[in-house]
C-alpha cells in the first residue's frame, strides 16, 4: 500500500500535467505524510539532492556547450567535416552526421547539437536540393549522439542516480564506441539515402583551404582534449575539467574566434540558468523521492518483480529496452534516468549487467526518446529549425528509427562496446 | 492592485535569473581558481569547492522558481493535450493547486529546517550557518508560490516580460 501511495500519486499527478520535478517532490511528501515521516526529513533530502560537487560539472558542460553552439564554433566544425566527407554523394549529410559527432564531443547535448548545427546545416542542404524533410530528420538524428560521446552531462546525471558510486571518467569512456556506432550506423543509411534519391556532392576543398578551416576548427576540438585529457591524466575532478572546458571555450569565443556580442552574453547566461536550475530542481526533488522509494523497499520489490518475469539476461535486456523505448516517448531524458535508475539498476546487476553498460542502454534509449513524439525535445527543436511539421518530420523518420534500433540493439548485446575502452583505464 | 502586482513579479523574476546568473558565474570562476592554485601556486585553497556548492543551492532553488515562471518546467502534457477545454482547464486548475501545496510544504517545513540547523556554522566558513545552506528551499517555495498566484489572479506575464527574451543568437 505504502509503495501504491508513492508511485500512484506520482503517476496521477504526472497524467494532469503537473511539471515532473514537482511531482517527485509533492509524491514524496504525500508518501512521508503517509507513513508518518518527519517533513524535515523529505525536506533535508531536496537540498542534499543538489547539495554534491561532482553535480556542478551539470552547468558547466551546458554553460560550455551554450557558449560554443552560438559563438561560431558550430560553423567552424561543420566547415571542418565538409572538407572529410563533404565530396561524397549525399555529401552535405554526410556533413551534417560529421558534424554532430565533433560538436557531440564538445557540447554533450542533444537539443544544442540541433539548434546549433540545425541552424547551419538545414539552410545549406535544402539550397543544395536536398528534401527539407530528410534534412531536418538526419540533423535530429544526427544529434543524438552527443547523449554518448563524452563529454555527457547526461552520464553524470546517470552516476548521481546511481548514488554516485558509478566512475563519471568511466561512463565518459563507455560513451565514445555506442556514440560513434550511431554515427556509423546513420552514414550507411545516409549513404544508401543518397544513392537510391541521387543526391548531390560536392566539390573537393583545396588542400591550402582545407588546412585553414582545419586550423580554425582545432580551437574547438581542444575542448575534448582538456575534458578527456585532464580527467584521464588525473589532473583534474570531471568537475573541474568542466569548468576549465567553460573557461577555455569562453576566451575561444571572446578572443580568438571574435563572432560573439559581449552584449549578448546576458540572453546566453539567462536561457543557461532556465535549462539548468530546471535539471537541478529535477534531481533535488529526485533525491526525496529515491530516499522515499529506498525506505518503502521499492528497489528490492522490483527487482523481485522482474526477476520472477524471467531470469534469462538476454530477455530481460530486451523487456528493459521495450520498457524504457516506450517511457521514453513521453518522458523527457533527464526524468527518465533519475526515476529508472534506482528501480532498474538493482535488477540489472543482479543478472551481472555492468552499471557501466546499462547506463549506457539507459542513454540510447533515452536519445531515442528525445525524438519521438509526442515529447521529443529534440524533434520540436528540429522542426522549428527545420519549418516543417512533427506530422511530416514523423512519417519520414521510419528509417533512421530502424537505423538507431539496429545501434541500441548492438550497445545492448555487445557490452565489450561499452566496457572495452573503460577497462584499459583504472582509478 | 494586479499591474503593480505583476510589475513586482516581473522584478522578482529579473531578481532570480539575476542571482542565479551571478552564482553561476561566479562558480565558473572559483573553481578553475582552485585548480589554479593548487597547480600553479602549489598552495591549494579549501574554500572554492564548500563555496561553489553553497551557490549551486541559491542557483538551483532560485532558479527553478524563475524556470516556474518562464513554464520551462518538464511536463507530460500528452493526456492534457487530448482532452476536451473543460477538462483541460480543471486539469490545470488541479496542477496549480498541487503545485501552490508542494511550494506551501517547502516554504513552511523548510523554514523549520533552517531554524533547526540555525545554530551550527558551517566548518569551512565558521561566521555563516549551516541554517544558510537550507534557506533556499524555503525562499524558493515561497518565490515559486508567488509566482503560482500572478499565474491564477493576473494571468500569462506581459509578452514584453525580459522571461521572453532569451532568444539564441545566430550568426552569419
Amino acid at each position: 500500500m505504502d509503495a501504491l501511495v508513492l508511485l500512484g500519486s506520482f503517476t496521477l499527478l504526472c497524467a494532469i500535467g503537473m511539471p515532473v520535478a514537482y511531482t517527485l517532490g509533492l509524491s514524496s511528501l504525500i508518501a512521508a505524510l503517509w507513513i508518518s515521516l518527519p517533513m524535515e526529513a523529505v525536506m533535508l533530502k531536496i537540498s542534499d539532492g543538489t547539495d554534491d560537487f561532482s553535480l556542478l560539472a551539470i552547468p558547466f558542460f551546458v554553460l560550455a556547450g551554450a557558449i560554443m553552439a552560438e559563438g561560431g564554433m558550430a560553423t567552424r566544425l561543420v566547415n571542418l567535416a565538409k572538407i572529410l566527407v563533404g565530396f561524397i554523394r549525399g555529401g552535405l549529410a554526410l556533413v551534417n552526421v560529421l558534424a554532430s559527432t565533433f560538436f557531440g564531443a564538445v557540447s554533450g547535448s542533444s537539443v544544442a547539437d540541433t539548434a546549433s548545427i540545425g541552424t547551419v546545416m538545414i539552410p545549406q542542404m535544402i539550397r543544395a536540393g536536398y528534401p527539407r524533410v530528410f534534412s531536418t530528420n538526419v540533423t535530429i538524428c544526427g544529434s543524438v549522439q552527443a547523449i554518448l560521446i563524452p563529454p555527457s552531462h547526461n552520464a553524470v546525471i546517470y552516476s548521481l542516480a546511481a548514488g554516485g558510486s558509478i566512475s563519471i571518467a568511466h561512463l565518459f569512456l563507455a560513451g565514445v564506441f555506442p556514440g560513434l556506432l550511431f554515427g556509423l550506423c546513420l552514414t550507411g543509411l545516409v549513404l544508401i539515402t543518397a544513392h537510391r534519391r541521387g543526391f548531390p556532392k560536392s566539390e573537393p576543398v583545396p588542400l591550402r583551404q582545407a588546412l585553414r578551416i582545419a586550423l580554425d576548427a582545432v580551437w574547438g576540438l581542444i575542448t575534448i582534449v582538456i575534458i578527456l585529457g585532464g580527467i584521464l591524466g588525473g589532473i583534474f575532478t570531471a568537475t573541474e575539467s568542466a569548468a576549465v572546458a567553460c573557461l577555455y571555450a569562453f576566451i575561444v569565443t571572446m578572443f580568438v574566434y571574435r563572432d560573439y556580442r559581449w552584449r549578448d552574453l546576458p540572453r546566453l547566461l539567462h536561457r543557461t540558468v532556465k535549462t539548468v536550475a530546471m535539471v537541478m530542481m529535477l534531481i533535488g526533488f529526485s533525491a526525496a523521492f529515491g530516499y522515499m522509494m529506498a525506505i518503502m523497499q521499492i528497489p528490492a520489490r522490483a527487482t523481485e518483480f522482474f526477476l520472477a518475469l524471467t531470469t534469462n539476461t538476454y530477455a530481460m535486456l530486451l523487456l528493459v529496452n521495450v520498457l524504457l523505448l516506450a517511457l521514453g516517448t513521453f518522458l523527457d531524458l533527464a526524468p527518465m534516468i533519475l526515476i529508472c535508475t534506482p528501480i532498474l539498476l538493482p535488477v540489472m546487476v543482479k543478472l551481472g549487467v555492468d552499471p557501466v553498460h546499462f547506463g549506457m542502454i539507459l542513454l540510447v534509449n533515452g536519445g531515442i526518446g528525445l525524438i519521438t513524439p509526442p515529447v521529443g525535445p529534440t524533434l520540436f527543436v528540429g522542426c522549428a529549425i527545420g519549418r516543417v511539421s512533427m506530422e511530416e518530420v514523423s512519417r519520414e523518420l521510419w528509417p533512421f528509427y530502424g537505423t538507431m534500433i539496429l545501434a541500441l540493439l548492438l550497445v545492448t548485446y555487445l557490452p565489450a562496446l561499452s566496457l572495452w575502452l573503460p577497462s584499459l583505464v583504472r582509478f | 492592485m494586479k499591474a503593480y502586482y505583476a510589475q513586482a513579479m516581473e522584478a522578482l523574476y529579473v531578481a532570480c535569473v539575476g542571482v542565479s546568473g551571478a552564482s553561476l558565474v561566479v562558480i565558473t570562476l572559483i573553481i578553475p581558481y582552485g585548480v589554479f592554485m593548487r597547480y600553479v601556486v602549489n598552495s591549494p585553497a579549501s574554500w572554492p569547492e564548500p563555496a561553489a556548492v553553497l551557490l549551486m543551492i541559491v542557483f538551483s532553488f532560485l532558479g527553478g522558481a524563475a524556470v516556474y515562471r518562464a513554464q520551462v518546467h518538464i511536463a507530460v502534457r500528452a493526456l492534457v493535450d487530448a482532452v476536451g477545454p473543460s477538462t483541460q482547464r480543471l486539469m490545470l486548475g488541479l496542477v496549480d493547486i498541487a503545485m501552490a501545496l508542494t511550494c506551501l510544504f517547502m516554504f513552511l517545513w523548510g523554514l523549520e529546517l533552517v531554524r533547526a540547523t540555525w545554530n551550527q556554522v558551517i566548518a569551512e566558513f565558521p561566521l555563516l550557518s549551516v541554517g544558510l545552506t537550507y534557506a533556499p528551499v524555503p525562499l524558493g517555495g515561497l518565490l515559486t508560490l508567488l509566482f503560482i498566484l500572478e499565474r491564477r489572479w493576473v494571468g500569462e506575464p506581459s509578452p514584453t516580460s525580459l522571461m521572453y527574451r532569451d532568444q539564441a543568437v545566430v550568426l552569419e
